[in-house]
């Protein structure tokens, strides 16, 4: 029996992957929210053990404006991140992506705003990994950028410009499929 | 837009219905109306020639420039 692979299968594919990401995020925002705010107003003994494992102690022992700045950085990209795949998962969800007319006015909307969310993961960890430079270059110990979530700053900038691109390009195509609707 | 589809006049002229027309001319109701209410982008020769033919006119008959006024 040949099993035949179509877009619904691949979407629904997609639609579970983005879901089980999109728990583990909003998981990792959570945390690190919990975990800020416990070592902020309830226990500073909580820096040491904050989430993922990551030994903030000397961050906090250091400067708590500082503390702030990273935690707050480190919340934002994991909800941007989150948001991100949330959108991913509404559009499928409300079968936004129609493949019989992909050309329609929710696609340019959807690559766009995946787009910007991209660019801003990307600015707000180059920011990151800037500041523990610069805290590196202090002397406050801190753990590794990959495991504070500020890696890969320059990916989500490259995938964020590729994708205007892109949504720049089905704006085009959308003008052309409505003009070639209203042909008679 | 400056192009004005008289194509109402002309049926009324030919005491011809929407529908008529349509099934005549072979495109759907739809895409006629569109025609009408001056919503199309574009008319291609083939149903020009389709409509010319059924309504035996010209087709200045049914399209009009008139510039907008600005």
């Amino acid at each position: 029996m040949e099993i035949r692979i179509t877009t619904k299968h691949i979407l629904w594919v997609l639609y579970i992957l983005a879901w089980i990401i999109f728990i583990g995020l909003s998981i990792e925002a959570g945390g690190i929210l919990f975990n800020s705010f416990y070592t902020m107003f309830i226990k500073p003994m909580g820096a040491q053990f904050f989430w993922n494992k990551m030994d903030l102690s000397g961050l906090y022992a250091a400067d708590k404006v500082y503390f702030i700045i990273v935690t707050v950085l480190m919340s934002i990209v994991a909800i941007l991140k989150a948001i991100l795949f949330y959108i991913i998962i509404r559009a499928i969800h409300h079968r936004k992506l129609d493949f019989t007319q992909p050309f329609n006015k929710a696609l340019p909307r959807f690559i766009s705003s995946l787009a910007w969310l991209a660019i801003g993961i990307g600015l707000f960890s180059s920011w990151g990994t800037n500041q523990s430079k610069i805290l590196l270059a202090k002397g406050i110990s801190i753990p590794d950028i990959q495991k504070m979530g500020f890696g890969g700053a320059d990916v989500w900038f490259f995938m964020g410009v590729i994708l205007i691109v892109i949504a720049q390009i089905c704006k085009r195509g959308v003008e052309i499929q409505t003009e070639n609707d209203l042909t008679i | 837009m400056a192009i004005i589809v008289n194509l109402d006049v002309m049926m009324a002229k030919r005491k011809m219905s929407l529908n008529e027309l349509s099934e005549k001319v072979g495109i759907t109701l739809s895409n006629l109306s569109i025609l009408k209410t001056g919503k199309a982008k574009a008319i291609r020769f083939s149903t020009l020639e389709a409509i010319c033919k059924i309504l035996d006119c010209q087709p200045a008959d049914i399209l009009e420039f008139k510039p907008d006024v600005k």
